[in-house]
């Protein structure tokens, strides 16, 4: 069997760098060292995405309780499961690709993977919040099958981001 | 060990010493000191006790009294065998190993019955590379035991490093035609590696034709099938059947058809440089069609295509794009011996560029990202680092994520001389992938390049094993021969104490600046030493390549792998000329010079006034600064110590006693530091100028002529200069100079520089005429 142009590998200590780069130079938020450190737990659905060998991609999402508080992106980001609450959502805390490879379907392989970790857990919601002004974005999630649920107003204030409100969205799987 | 049948004997200390010695051949060294200790009480002059008690000092641990003894003992019993193998023992395990064939010599010499002393006799001798005296030795070993092949091969050795080769090969034909008959399964490798051994030496003896009979004579017993082949293309070619010749090399293509040696000899054999060009082009059209995976057939081709020719572009295209389509990450470097021809490397430039401006759509974006990187390389060879910059930053918006191109830009930073920068890129790069090593290994060096020892050493210390106790794996880098890291540190110490002198002479020598001056004087003493440390330790390390052999002497005979220990003995004997070692016999020279340089201008300041320059030092704020100091330094200590237990971690010992030494004797420790380079590497620009200024300052003229000589042959071979070349015109005149100023010269030197100077050096007449008149 011919080997596929795209793969996806796990995100261990060594190279998780790799996953800062990638996040740094796609996404306008950052994101601190101890989030960074929390992708090497095993509860985290974190995958890194090649395209001819070369790292391109990666996500990373988490399994939550939908009452969780996900009002603004430091909320969100910090937000995790309580113990001994039934996580009953997926959500994506970042889904990068680098630009030069977009449109290769290495974003479709690592949503697909959250949407088979989603589903090996029982859950049956996946969400996400997408910049309002990142139309591309929107335009791709919905693509994929996502809803627009809500808009969250404020939500990257803080991150001192223009506009700062997002649309948060949802897939039933 | 010692002899088994002892002397006579003739009174009650001989028979001690016979116990003792017995004792001391079971390791029982405690029993063998007391009864060698009362034999010595009673006769303080038992040559053979003393030698013995110093061979169990060495062994017990106490080792610098051992010498001693052993001197003593050779004094009264210069002509005891007894006394004799015991000194040789004892200089073979001090890795003296001159001295130590010398007197196992000598106990051969003075009647020792002890046939076992002329095998360790002749690892002695081949290892000093005596190999006039070997042949007896090797000879007198084999008459005692004829019973093993080993010895029978380590004569012939003998004979072959003598240049005997009908010696040689008469003994290796002798013992195959006894061992014939009793060869087993497990003899056959051997058997093989001698016949071939046997080859090559009647091939070296000139008797081609009878090397190829042989050879084919012996066909059956041969294992190793490559050099069967090599050696019967080679010894038809030599013999001028190049037509038979050609077949077997075109059998070789076939093994390994990505040997570039096997195309070259195939082009000799069919006389291919009086054909057309067509025809050696067709050749590897043809050579590449059975061969399509192999690269020699698409790659000699651009070599040897002249630039004008067009068949050149279309080879360049077809070779660089398929690669560059297939995001070959060694692209550039795979044709970067091409671009030595300036009208190629311009065709190569615009295949590339117009691949990039017209067809690149049509591929995935790793290619764009791959012929970036190949451009920039090409930028940065000719030069133009603008346009590497401008390349690779694009390549680096575009795939953030690929390490070679962090590599890339540090490299093209370093030719910026942004060494910080540089460093601090290679690093972003290292951080990608906390498990490439060699990304760590070059984050290390540019750290080290930027004067951030600590950090580089923290860097490397990832990869390192690390002892007990240690900060760092710097001990364990120096265990494990990492000559690199050793040298960049050494460099980086040397820069860093270089910098703080210049900070030191731009001070004003105030008594308000009297700590800054203190604590700076401090820094460029401990990097000094440091510096010294370290280039040390290398010099160190290929004391040890050098006598790793040694185990092989004997070992190589008992696997019978002749042909492999010639060639180990032939690398060893150049393993001076490796680039590292010339550096850092450089990078020492340079400090030698320095120290010399100022214990001169020390001389001349001392004998004009007394030194009370010297500003006077506060004892009471010293002393607390002292303290400081103190514990600062312990965990300098603990970062840099190079071996466990180091008495001079810092290298203080080292340059005092360079320092504080006679001056004379810091161009005499150069001059012996610097002689293998003169042997072993004599292309090397820089060995002839340290030669020759060493001896100029020595006075020895006529080998500062012979260094201006070979510097001479050197650099005009280089240039392919006809005219005058204005370093040689430089030297020229110091030696004429030199020489005329110098009274104590002997007129006959005098007389022999001229000569030598007007016989090889005549278009420096003018340089040298005024001199020497």
């Amino acid at each position: 069997m011919a080997r596929s142009i795209t793969s996806l590998d796990d995100v261990t200590a060594n190279n998780l760098g790799t996953f800062k780069k990638i996040n740094q130079v796609s996404l306008p938020t950052s994101y601190s060292e101890a989030w960074y450190k929390e992708a090497l737990n095993s509860d985290q659905i974190v995958k890194l995405a090649f395209f001819s060998e070369l790292p391109v991609g990666g996500v990373k999402a988490k399994p939550l309780n939908l009452s969780s508080d996900l009002a603004t992106f430091d909320s969100a980001v910090g937000a995790k499961l309580v113990p001994k609450m039934v996580p009953n959502v997926v959500y994506i805390e970042t889904l990068a690709v680098l630009t030069a490879y977009q449109n290769l379907g290495v974003g479709k392989q690592l949503l697909d993977h959250v949407i088979d970790q989603t589903k090996q857990k029982y859950i049956h919601d996946v969400c996400v919040h997408v910049h309002v002004t990142n139309t591309h974005a929107l335009e791709w999630y919905e693509k994929h099958g996502f809803e627009q649920k809500s808009l969250v107003k404020d939500y990257y204030k803080l991150q001192g981001l223009e506009s700062p409100d997002a649309y948060l969205l949802y897939l039933k799987v | 060990m010692a002899s088994k049948r002892a002397p006579i004997l003739g009174n009650k200390e001989d028979t001690n010493f016979n116990e003792a010695l017995k004792l001391y051949d079971s390791k029982q060294y405690k029993k063998a000191l007391k009864l060698v200790d009362a034999n010595l009480k009673k006769n303080s002059s038992h040559a053979a006790s003393l030698t013995l008690k110093g061979c169990i000092n060495y062994y017990i641990g106490n080792k610098p009294e051992a010498e001693s003894y052993i001197v003593k003992g050779l004094t009264k019993g210069e002509n005891n065998y007894i006394v004799n193998h015991l000194a040789g023992i004892y200089y073979r395990a001090v890795e003296n190993y001159t001295d130590a064939a010398k007197w196992l010599k000598a106990a051969i010499d003075n009647g020792s019955p002890n046939k076992q002393i002329l095998r360790d006799l002749s690892n002695l001798q081949v290892h000093i590379r005596d190999y006039k005296s070997l042949v007896s030795s090797r000879q007198g070993y084999l008459e005692f035991q004829p019973g093993y092949r080993a010895n029978w091969t380590g004569t012939a050795i003998a004979l072959h490093l003598n240049k005997n080769y009908k010696g040689a090969i008469s003994t290796l034909t002798k013992i195959e035609s006894i061992i014939k008959e009793h060869l087993q399964d497990q003899d056959m490798y051997e058997q093989s590696e001698c016949l071939l051994y046997k080859n090559d030496i009647i091939f070296q003896s000139g008797d081609v034709q009878k090397a190829l009979e042989t050879l084919e004579d012996d066909k059956p017993f041969i294992k190793d099938m490559l050099s069967f082949l090599e050696y019967k293309a080679k010894y038809l070619m030599v013999l001028g059947r190049t037509q038979e010749s050609s077949i077997v090399y075109r059998q070789l293509i076939q093994r390994n058809p990505d040997n570039i040696e096997y195309y070259k000899q195939l082009e000799i054999c069919l006389n291919i440089f009086e054909k057309p060009l067509s025809s050696r082009i067709k050749l590897y059209e043809n050579l590449n069609k059975f061969y399509p995976k192999a690269d020699p057939p698409k790659y000699l081709p651009m070599m040897f295509i002249p630039s004008s020719h067009p068949a050149f572009k279309e080879k360049a295209q077809n070779y660089i794009l398929g690669q560059l389509k297939k995001g070959v990450p060694a692209s550039f470097v795979n044709i970067k011996p091409i671009l030595k021809n300036p009208k190629k490397l311009k065709i190569i430039e615009e295949i590339v560029a117009s691949f990039f401006e017209n067809a690149l759509s049509n591929y995935d974006p790793t290619i764009k990202v791959w012929g970036l990187y190949f451009l920039s390389q090409l930028s940065l060879y000719q030069k133009d680092l603008a346009t590497a910059t401008k390349y690779i930053d694009t390549a680096l918006e575009h795939s953030p994520t690929l390490v070679e191109l962090y590599i890339l830009k540090a490299r093209i930073l370093k030719h910026y001389k942004k060494y910080e920068a540089a460093a601090q890129i290679m690093d972003e790069g290292r951080q990608l992938d906390l498990q490439d090593r060699f990304v760590n290994s070059k984050a290390t060096k540019y750290y080290l390049r930027a004067n951030e020892i600590d950090k580089a050493v923290d860097l490397i210390s990832l990869f390192t094993k690390l002892d007990k106790d240690a900060v760092n794996g710097c001990k364990d880098l120096h265990t494990m021969q990492a000559n690199w890291f050793i040298t960049e540190s050494a460099e980086a110490y040397k820069r860093l104490y270089h910098q703080y002198e210049e900070e030191l002479a731009s001070i004003e020598k105030t008594p308000e600046n009297e700590e800054i001056i203190g604590s700076l004087h401090d820094k460029i003493e401990t990097y000094k030493g440091l510096a010294l440390k370290r280039y040390t330790a290398v010099v160190k390390i290929f004391d040890i390549f050098f006598n790793d052999q040694f185990d092989f002497h004997f070992y190589c005979l008992r696997r019978g792998t002749p042909r492999d220990y010639i060639k180990t003995l032939q690398w060893e004997d150049t393993i001076h000329s490796t680039p590292i070692y010339v550096r850092v016999i450089k990078g020492l020279s340079e400090i030698y010079l320095e120290i010399y340089k100022e214990q001169q201008q020390k001389k001349a300041v001392e004998g004009e006034d007394d030194g009370t320059t010297v500003i006077k030092k506060n004892n009471k704020k010293n002393k607390k600064a002292k303290a400081q100091s103190l514990k600062k330094k312990e965990s300098l200590i603990a970062k840099v110590e190079s071996e466990k237990d180091d008495a001079d971690p810092l290298g203080t010992k080292l340059l005092s006693d360079l320092v504080n030494n006679a001056h004379g004797n810091i161009i005499d420790n150069l001059l012996k530091l610097s002689q293998p380079l003169l042997n072993e590497a004599k292309d090397y620009q820089f060995n002839w100028e340290l030669s020759f200024k060493l001896n100029l300052i020595k006075s020895k003229y006529v080998l500062s002529l012979q260094a201006i000589k070979n510097l001479n042959s050197i650099l005009s071979l280089r240039g392919r200069i006809t005219s005058k070349i204005p370093q040689i015109e430089q030297l020229v005149t110091e030696l004429g100079e030199a020489v005329s100023k110098d009274e104590s010269v002997n007129e006959a030197i005098k007389k022999v520089v001229k000569m030598g100077l007007s016989a090889s050096l005549s278009d420096y007449k003018e340089a040298y005429e005024p001199y020497l008149n």
